[in-house]
């Protein structure tokens, strides 16, 4: 697996970060080299990990499937919420539900909406598909009407 | 006939523009006779616009001296 110029420039600085913090268990005992290496070697692995984790199956998913019946259609119809959006307190509440959404997630949602990247463009800082991108940026926005509608989001229509 | 599942899949991806027009043509049909799916698109424009009211509420321009400290604080290192 690859890793864009973005993580390669996080990688060094962890690896650099964690070579100060180590520098007093080092003594000597092989070459700094070998030393840096075994920091990176990990690190990468650390990485790895984390990107594997977030590429697999998300639970959100299963939330999708179960609004909709075997034919596709809604099972919970979605409330027409544009009068309440305006209002500051859905600003509040949406801030408030960004804040569980995993990293990446959150990114995506944040460049997407917010910023008015492409998905190409998100895919470059973000650093995976666009295809990807877009099951992110779902991802994303489940969690975020799922939230909202726990916090009574359209709940007076 | 696309279902709701794949119109407000295809929505929430964000990816519509990029599909051809064939299956663009297919999520606007369903919209135009879906009333669901509508109420969902509309979801999905409210919750832009809070993500862009939350951040116009919460950031400020940076002050004046903020390039300047940065700048400083990467030469102490
Ligand atoms: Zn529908």
């Amino acid at each position: 697996m690859g890793f864009s110029a973005t993580e390669a420039d996080d990688l060094s600085q962890e690896v650099f970060v964690t070579f100060l913090e180590t520098l007093d268990r080092f003594e000597g005992r092989s070459s700094v080299s070998t030393w840096l290496f075994g920091i990176l070697h990990h690190k990468v692995q650390e990485r790895r990990r984390v990107v594997v984790r977030d590429q697999r199956a998300d639970p959100i998913d299963e939330i999708f499937e179960a609004s909709f019946d075997a034919h596709g259609s809604w099972t919970k119809p979605p409330i027409a919420a544009d009068r309440l959006a305006a209002s500051r307190q859905v600003s509040a509440a949406l801030a408030e539900c960004l804040d569980g959404l995993p990293d990446q997630q959150r990114a995506v949602f944040h460049f997407r909406e917010v910023e008015g990247l492409s998905t190409a463009e998100v895919g470059e800082l973000v650093g995976c598909t666009t295809n990807h991108v877009g099951v992110l940026f779902h991802r994303a926005r489940t969690r975020l009407r799922g939230c909202l509608e726990g916090k009574g989001w359209g709940a007076s229509r | 006939m696309k279902s709701c599942k794949d119109v407000s899949y295809q929505l929430s991806t964000g990816d519509l523009a990029h599909t051809s027009l064939v299956e663009r043509i297919g999520v606007w049909l369903h919209l135009a006779m879906c009333r669901n799916c509508r109420a969902f698109s509309r979801q999905l424009g409210a919750m832009a616009r809070a993500a862009r009211g939350a951040a116009s509420a919460t950031e400020a321009e940076p002050r004046e001296s903020f390039e300047r400290e940065i700048v400083e604080r990467l030469r102490q290192r």
